[in-house]
């Protein structure tokens, strides 16, 4: 499982609604909406939540 | 400059129509007028401060025609009907004259062949009860011909009504004469020929009846046209809903449409969204997209969403009543062609004349006592024999066995003259999409990134079923399954072509529609993302491994489909309308008969130029818009060629009326069924190799009539002149004039007959 670092809501790579690549990193979404959130600015959401 | 239309009267051939022209261009401030047969519609271009209805109606009437009520140039249609009903009420006159003339004429001819059949009733040799019968005929069932006879003297020309009047006025006046005056006559062997006039007359009838039945329907288009717009419209006028109709709707309305409904006027979207099928405007299959900003256009069909849009063009400014207008303009700028039998009589009756008068003369100068009577009587003969009955029906017989047996290959031809367009044509148009192609897309191409992963599809038995799957078949098989509850004609592309090859479908869950993007899905292990580039990119999904493949795609005019799984782009579909089966066939025929072929569309030039490809065509028009399509068969009528059109949409409808001959599918709007001249009842391309082997075969028997029903008088001309006179002392009798009518008449019928086995050449 991954954790949406917009949300915080786990989500299954597979079924996720999105995802984004960032520094080599694949991130996973919950919903369009993080995705875009996280793509505007990835830095503000990497500060805390790790990524898997 | 003012344009007007007005219905004009009393047409019945092309030589009108140039005389109806000539006398509306002849009033001084008119800048142009044209005239349309078909419709009987003029179309005036005049300076109003210069002249007036009144004026023009004075020099039609001066011509000997009828230039009836005018109605303003705007959207037509209300005058619809009206016409509508006079035409009827024309052809229920053709009929009657028809009717009333067979009946008595039949005693007439009875009498008149009383040497060869003795169980005749002597009464009805009777000259006096002959003269009776054979009045009404001559003068109320032939009064069009002698009123055409004295047009036609008016502008110094010849149709075959000036030969039908000289020729049974002649016959009648002298067998009036001879009734009068038997002793004067008889003396000398004159008989009456009350048979001939009261037969040539009935059977020209005839076949002006059989004509007229053919004819008409064509103004239905514009009434069809304008059923498209609703009669009502939801409009939202401070805050306030309320339904107005149509015609009141202002511009800066705001109006609700629901699903389902009409788009009443054109305008612009505030709110909502929808897609809208725009088919009848523009021929596109795939329906259109609308958020806030789009445009919609009156009598479309919204589909499933709902939406509020502010009216920018209303009544005669919106797109659908410009095409109306077009089609009305179209219909009344069509050249008229000078009929076949008319372009013969023409030459053929100065030179009867002539002979006539030849003949007067020879005996009057050089013949036998009583000179004067003799001469008299030649002459008239000359006349008599000189108009051929079956001359009469030399066209609209073949063109009834033509007709018949063009339906037999599912060609309806709507009228006689569409027959004689169609031969000469020599470039044939098609309409891309719906005509040349099937109209809908299909999937051509399925490109996988790489080899099937084969768990995907796993999961239920119907997955074990299926075995291995190939990758593509994995692509279609996913797709199918995320599109199956589409009503998107893409997603019912994709689900046909994976029934096709019977794959089984893995289960599905939580299907979303993205808007203008595709459509989201899930599988039991994970999401499938299907739809555009825009989509893969919200999503992240890195699809740049397809690049090259997908350009290609693109160059050939194919929509790509891509298709995600759990975050992994597995490959492409694409989606295209491709050419109908037999486009490529019916080309090439095409081409055999020697007609150049092009592709008329509003689609990109891409697209266009790879069906074009396909179907083997020569030029192609492409990104034409709606209502330019009538200007691009002018552009071609202009470069001097003989254009066919065919197509099927509301949008081809203009053009459909404009070129030479307009050719419908079947399958498409009854708008553009109504505005063309020919209809291919299969949806089946063959039909117009069909149709124009057809006519041409139909004219060459035409042709072939002509000399049939002209031949056997011509060779009895010099006979009535008296040639034989002085070796043989043979003269005209109505004897040898009966069996001239009675062998051409037959003679033409027979062969028109001939069409009844004709076949197409092109293997369909």
């Amino acid at each position: 499982m991954a954790v949406d670092p917009v949300c915080k809501m786990s989500v299954e790579p597979a079924k996720a609604a999105a995802q984004s690549t960032y520094r080599g990193e694949t991130y996973y979404f919950c919903a369009v909406g993080c995705k875009a959130k996280f793509d505007r600015e990835p830095e503000k959401y990497l500060g805390s939540g790790k990524p898997r | 400059m003012e344009r007007m239309t007005a219905p004009v009267r009393g047409m019945h051939c092309a030589a009108c129509v140039g005389k109806v022209e000539r006398a509306l261009a002849s009033v001084p401030g008119v800048e142009s007028a044209s005239v349309n047969l078909a419709t009987e519609q003029a179309a005036v271009v005049f300076d109003p401060a210069r002249t007036d209805l009144a004026r023009l109606r004075a020099a039609v009437a001066a011509a000997g025609y009828e230039l009836a009520e005018a109605r303003p140039d705007r959207v037509p249609g209300e005058a619809v009907d009206g016409e509508r009903a006079a035409r009827e009420a024309a052809q229920r006159r053709e009929k009657l004259k028809f009717v009333v003339g067979a009946v008595l004429s039949a005693p007439v001819l009875l009498g008149g062949m009383s040497h060869v059949l003795p169980w005749v009733p002597g009464v009805l040799q009777n000259p006096w009860v002959q003269l009776v019968l054979a009045t009404p005929v001559q003068v109320w069932v032939g009064w069009q011909f002698h009123r055409g006879f004295v047009h036609d003297l008016r502008y110094r020309t010849a149709s075959m009504s000036t030969l039908v009047s000289i020729g049974t006025s002649a016959a009648y006046l002298w067998s009036v004469a001879v009734t009068l005056w038997p002793h004067a006559f008889m003396r000398h062997g004159a008989m009456t020929y009350y048979d001939v006039s009261a037969v040539v007359i009935t059977l020209v009838v005839l076949g002006r009846w059989l004509e007229a039945r053919a004819r008409g329907r064509t103004s239905e288009a514009i009434r069809r046209l304008m059923s498209l717009a609703p009669r009502a419209a939801r409009v939202i006028r401070d805050g306030v809903e309320m339904d107005v109709p149509t015609a009141e709707v202002r511009v800066g309305d705001f109006v609700r449409i629901r699903p389902g409904e009409r788009v009443p006027v054109d305008g612009v979207v505030t709110e909502g969204a929808s897609t809208v099928d725009e088919s009848m405007l523009t021929g596109e299959s795939l329906p259109a997209e609308k958020a806030p900003e789009s445009s919609v256009f009156a009598g479309t069909v919204n589909r499933t969403g709902s939406f509020v849009f502010r009216a920018a063009r209303v009544g005669s400014e919106t797109t659908l009543a410009r095409i109306i207008k077009l089609v009305a303009e179209a219909q009344g700028s069509r050249a008229p062609i000078q009929r076949l039998a008319d372009r013969v009589a023409a030459v053929f009756v100065p030179i009867v004349l002539v002979i006539a008068a030849l003949t007067f003369m020879a005996w009057w100068l050089f013949g036998p006592e009583p000179a004067g009577l003799l001469a008299l009587a030649n002459a008239v003969a000359v006349l008599v024999i000189a108009c051929p009955c079956a001359m009469g029906l030399a066209t609209p017989t073949a063109i009834m066995v033509a007709t018949g047996r063009g339906a037999e290959f599912g060609v309806l031809i709507k009228s006689a003259a569409t027959l004689e367009r169609l031969h000469r044509v020599d470039t044939v148009v098609f309409d891309k999409t719906g005509t040349l192609t099937v109209g809908r897309p299909v999937v051509t191409d399925v490109v996988p990134v790489g080899p099937a992963v084969g768990v995907r599809a796993a999961g239920g038995a119907a997955a074990e079923a299926s075995g291995e799957m190939t990758a593509a078949d994995e692509i279609l098989a996913l797709a199918a399954a995320a599109e199956q509850a589409s009503e998107h004609p893409l997603g019912e592309a994709v689900v046909a072509r994976a029934k096709e090859r019977g794959l089984a479908l893995p289960p599905m869950r939580e299907f979303s529609t993205v808007a203008g993007q595709g459509i989201d899905a899930m599988t039991t292990d994970g999401r499938v993302l299907l739809g555009n580039r825009t989509l893969m990119d919200a999503r992240g999904i890195d699809v740049d491994v397809l690049a090259p493949g997908v350009q290609r795609l693109a160059a050939e005019g194919k929509t790509v489909i891509y298709v995600a799984f759990a975050g992994q782009v597995l490959g492409v579909i694409a989606v295209a309308d491709v050419p109908k089966p037999e486009a490529k066939s019916v080309v090439a025929a095409l081409k055999r008969l020697g007609v150049s072929v092009a592709m008329l569309t509003g689609d990109h030039r891409l697209t266009a130029e790879a069906i074009a490809r396909q179907a083997g065509l020569d030029r192609v028009l492409a990104e034409v818009l709606p209502e330019d399509k009538a200007r691009a068969i002018k552009v071609l009528q202009a470069e001097g060629r003989r254009v066919a059109m065919v197509g099927d949409g509301i949008n081809d409808a203009p053009a459909l009326a404009q070129a030479d001959v307009g050719i419908a599918m079947g399958s498409g709007t009854d708008v553009a069924i109504d505005a063309a001249d020919v209809t291919l009842m299969r949806g089946d391309l063959n039909g117009v190799v069909t149709a124009i082997e057809l006519s041409r075969a139909t004219i060459r028997v035409i042709r072939e009539n002509l000399v049939w029903a002209f031949g056997y008088n011509t060779i009895l001309i010099p006979v009535a002149a008296g040639v034989l006179y002085p070796v043989w002392g043979v003269l005209l009798s109505p004897i040898l004039a009966g069996s001239a009518m009675a062998f051409s008449s037959v003679s033409v019928v027979t062969n028109s007959l001939r069409l009844k086995r004709w076949r197409p050449q092109h293997g369909s």
